[in-house]
């Protein structure tokens, strides 16, 4: 379980501390939380923050303030559309902008400003439904005293309140120019409000256009790249030839003097050791500071990881799993040891997966700029908490003092929760006096990427006499990329007391299968921790350990004979806490089965199809997802995927088109993961540097995909990351009904199928 | 100084003729709607027209567009009411968004020539073009739509002069 993650919380948010305004200003009207003790006392203008979560203005348009970082996912306008169901708004008066790091946007459950993990929208759902009709009710309040008439007769739709019987009615736009509407709400107030029922939405489940989509096809988006200053400067960086642990020995800049418009050449120094062995070359324009940066010349002490290679991170990994007190326990049900000594079969694999890169498409960037005592940083970021600290960090000033102005991001996929771009930025501007915008370079970003960590599981598996799968041990060894933020709300405790562990390493292992003996155990892999600092890459763990889990399923299934389908289906029976979550799954899974037609049809010679099931995100967060793979292998081991069939629950659409997209989106994240994308570390440093060699997937590599969502009226889920996870197993396991070839280790390559088919 | 007629505009830029155009269209005449995305011509979020055929801006030096006509996502239409726009938004194609300049770039210079391409024709014309959000389907039928909205224009421009 993530120490994070409330589930009490989740129902009804935590609003102790905290008043519900309403309030009416010459700017128009605003809603949101304050901190502040008088509530009363922050309605007057001149107290006034912008920091709320929507405001209405004279002329009617509602400007949703979004505290989620926006990376493709919509999700202020999700926000959005959650408010507008409650207020009772029109959607082409809603407006967003984006939040700052003010506390107040700090997430309703997670307490921080973070974006990541499908979180978003399960766990604001219902604090921007009581903000949305917090507002309605204040409006109706406000009308009602206007027209003379009891506020329970009144109608609230498309921005317009209406009196049936007297057939009076005003504007949201005329309310708020009346300055009338006034009420406040106490927490209790607020919890008290009695929402709508899912019959009543007319927004909520339907496909209502994205807020942002029309800018994003003029080029008019704002994104951290485009941020012009006044003055401004440009940084471009010298990353070392080792990704971490490397020092600048001497730095000569004598051949960049002679490029024109060169103004300093900064060595950092990275007290929050977010980065290592950096220099950054300012000029005036960023093809100048780029020319001068090539134009330096940098000695390095490599430091102590500069002779480590992927292979020897997997060779410690191999070492760390045999030794048997390695590690924490994350699992621990019933007792392995002795189910083993009742076996009647034992089976055991080894699964890896190789080093991914984020890369989205903007690079990583940031403008940064002192002004009196506060320091601006303008970044799309998705964890302005934490990364306003990073800064500060790097200034050697309260992270009190720093502003971060969030701009949309040219792709997240965990990449931005990090914070090393303002680094550069911070001490550029800081050491030449004015504001420096630093752009990475493609090399740059991938290089220095906080990556997907490379994984290696060990799964030993015992059956009994029918067959049946009654002892499981797993252990996953990785670098552990949560622990890295220093934050111990975001670590779990072990089950065997060991201390904390990085469940963002192992979730999805906690699988839903009845399986009476079953250990996880968390190995961190210290020499990978260090050598390559690895990040939240678009699922995190559920997209190793389902690797795992799921392949190993497939072979025990295959092992005893039975179909892997129907295998699956038996272990997700619900007993004891699988209760609910397992039927969920089960019944995801026929329903991909149906829509791919799986078993019904002769396929041709070569071709298969593969099954996979997960709970991602979280045991307490997952959508329910399964995939059926189809696939067809040629002799040489070329896998062509041909159709992917993808049925998830999520409890409660808000968007179902936006679903689709996110769905379909994580779908061939996990097919280009699956097939296409591969990193390796060389002499202490990421080899690929740029598309040519890091090739995610192309267009002409798309095959099928058809997703089916399914809404049975539960809390919404997320969908921006499980579908990742379904995918390598499905096809993994596609690829040996079509071929009988296994393959343990991601990407999947044409070698590896070729030699399992001859072996 | 250079001057580069961008957008059916005289602009001058302070850029040396052998760097890149990108530069100097997104950083000196602050048209950032043109993304920087790898710097090696790999991914097409640069992509502009110079006298209608799509080119990689970061690959594109400056001395080389001097006397040519480029475009940029900022000039493709008036009121970014192109029907591969149109069709952007009806077929709520982006999602980060960054790559999606260079994409209805690279499109419009397909569309230009041929109003009726098939899927493969769109698939080859596309590839050079990354989306890491994987929008890949929705960027095709996208195309699909605008080039049907263009062939009923152009048809109904036929029928006009024919009456």
């Amino acid at each position: 379980m993530n120490s994070h993650v409330k589930m009490t919380e989740l129902q009804s948010t935590d609003l102790s501390r905290r008043s519900f305004l309403v309030g009416a200003a010459a700017s128009g009207l605003m809603l949101g939380y304050s901190a502040m003790p008088d509530a009363l006392a922050a309605t007057a203008p001149a107290n006034f923050e912008p920091s709320v979560w929507y405001a209405i203005a004279p002329d009617g348009l509602v400007t949703v303030t979004c505290g989620k970082a926006d990376m493709g996912q919509h999700v202020a306008s999700t926000m959005a559309q959650i408010i507008c169901e409650e207020l009772g708004a029109k959607w082409s008066d809603m407006r967003v902008s984006l939040a700052s790091n003010d506390p107040k946007f700090n997430d309703p459950v997670l307490g921080a400003q973070i974006t990541g993990g499908s979180w978003s929208t399960m766990m604001n759902f219902d604090a921007m439904s009581r903000a949305g009709a917090a507002g309605r009710i204040a409006l109706a309040d406000a009308a009602a005293a206007s027209m003379g008439v009891p506020a329970s007769e009144l109608a609230v739709r498309d921005s317009m309140i209406s009196h049936a019987k007297s057939k009076k009615q005003m504007s949201f736009a005329e309310i708020v120019k009346s300055g009338k509407a006034t009420k406040t709400f106490t927490p209790d107030e607020l919890k008290a409000i009695k929402l709508k029922t899912p019959d009543q939405y007319t927004m909520i489940g339907f496909s209502v256009p994205q807020l942002d989509i029309p800018d994003k096809t003029r080029g008019a988006a704002k994104y951290g790249i485009d941020v012009m200053l006044p003055g401004m400067a440009y940084g471009a960086i010298v990353t070392p030839p080792v990704r971490y642990g490397a020092t600048v020995k001497s730095v000569d800049d004598s051949a960049a003097k002679k490029v024109p418009g060169f103004i300093k050449a900064v060595t950092l120094d990275d007290k929050t050791a977010t980065t290592t062995g950096w220099v950054v070359a300012v000029a005036n324009t960023y093809q100048n500071a780029r020319k001068a940066a090539e134009a330096l010349k940098i000695t390095y002490d490599g430091g102590p990881n500069a002779k480590l290679s992927s292979e020897s991170l997997f060779a410690e990994a191999k070492r760390l799993q045999a030794l048997p007190d390695s590690g924490e326990f994350f699992v621990k049900n019933g007792d392995t040891a002795a189910a083993f000594g009742t076996t009647a079969k034992v089976m055991e694999a080894e699964y890896t997966t190789n080093i991914n890169i984020h890369a989205p498409m903007e690079p990583m960037n940031a403008t940064a700029e002192f002004k009196g005592d506060i320091l601006h940083i303008y970044t799309g970021n998705q964890f302005a908490t934490r990364s306003g600290a990073i800064a500060a960090g790097a200034a050697g000033i309260d992270p009190k003092y720093v502003v971060m102005h969030q701009m949309w991001l040219g792709g997240g996929f965990g990449r931005r929760l990090d914070a090393d771009m303002t680094v550069p930025a911070v001490q550029a501007a800081k050491a030449v006096g004015k504001p420096v915008k630093v752009i990475y370079s493609r090399e740059n970003d991938m290089t220095m990427d906080f990556s997907r960590p490379l994984t290696y599981q060990k799964v030993k598996a015992g059956l009994d006499g029918d067959g049946k799968l009654i002892a499981l041990n797993h252990d996953v060894v990785s670098a552990w990329p949560t622990q890295r933020w220093g934050i111990p709300d975001f670590l779990s405790p072990s089950v065997d007391k060991k201390g904390p562990l990085d469940a963002f390493t192992v979730n999805g292992a906690d699988f839903f299968y009845t399986v009476p003996n079953h250990n996880v155990r968390a190995i961190k892999n210290e020499m990978a921790h260090n050598a390559t600092p690895s990040g939240q890459l678009r699922s995190v763990a559920p997209g190793w350990t389902f690797w795992a889990v799921e392949s190993m399923v497939d072979e025990i299934a295959h092992a005893v004979g039975k179909d892997p389908a129907q295998y699956r289906i038996e272990m997700l029976d619900g007993k004891g806490d699988n209760a609910g979550g397992a039927q969920r799954l089960r019944n995801t899974l026929l329903a991909a089965m149906g829509l791919a037609g799986y078993g019904t049809k002769e396929l041709a010679k070569g071709e298969g199809m593969g099954v996979a099931c997960v709970s991602s995100q979280e045991r307490k967060t997952a959508s329910w997802t399964a995939c059926v793979a189809h696939v067809a292998v040629a002799p040489s081991g070329e896998v062509t995927v041909k159709k992917l069939t993808v049925a998830t629950d999520v409890g409660t659409q808000v968007n179902p088109d936006g679903i689709q997209a996110q769905v379909s989106g994580a779908a061939l994240w996990g097919l280009s993961l699956a097939l296409y994308e591969k990193a390796t570390l060389k002499d202490g440093g990421i080899e690929q540097t740029n598309f040519d060699s890091y090739t995610p997937l192309r267009m002409s590599q798309l095959p099928e995909v058809a997703v089916s969502v399914i809404a049975n009226g539960e809390h919404a889920t997320g969908v921006g990351e499980p579908a990742v996870t379904v995918i390598a197993p499905a096809i993994g396991n596609a690829v040996f009904n079509a071929v009988g070839a296994r393959v343990r280790s991601l990407p999947i390559t044409a070698e590896a199928v070729k030699a399992a088919m001859k072996a | 100084m250079v001057t580069l007629n961008i957008n059916g505009r005289n602009l001058s830029v302070e850029a040396a003729n052998d760097s890149p155009l990108l530069w100097a269209i997104r950083e000196q005449l602050q048209m950032t709607g043109t993304k920087f995305g790898c710097g090696a011509g790999l991914c097409g979020a640069c992509t502009v027209h110079v006298n209608g055929e799509a080119v990689r801006s970061c690959q594109t030096a400056v001395g080389d567009v001097v006397g040519k006509k480029v475009t940029t996502i900022e000039g493709l239409s008036a009121k970014g009411d192109h029907p591969l726009q149109k069709a952007w938004v009806a077929e709520q194609v982006p999602q980060c968004g960054y790559c999606q300049s260079g994409q209805i770039m690279q499109a419009a210079s397909l569309l230009a020539k041929n109003n009726n391409p098939t899927k493969e024709e769109i698939v080859a014309h596309m590839d050079g073009n990354l989306c890491r959000c994987m929008t890949y389907s929705r960027i095709q039928k996208a195309i699909m739509r605008a080039a049907n909205e263009m062939r009923t224009a152009a048809n109904s421009a036929t029928e006009r002069r024919a009456t």
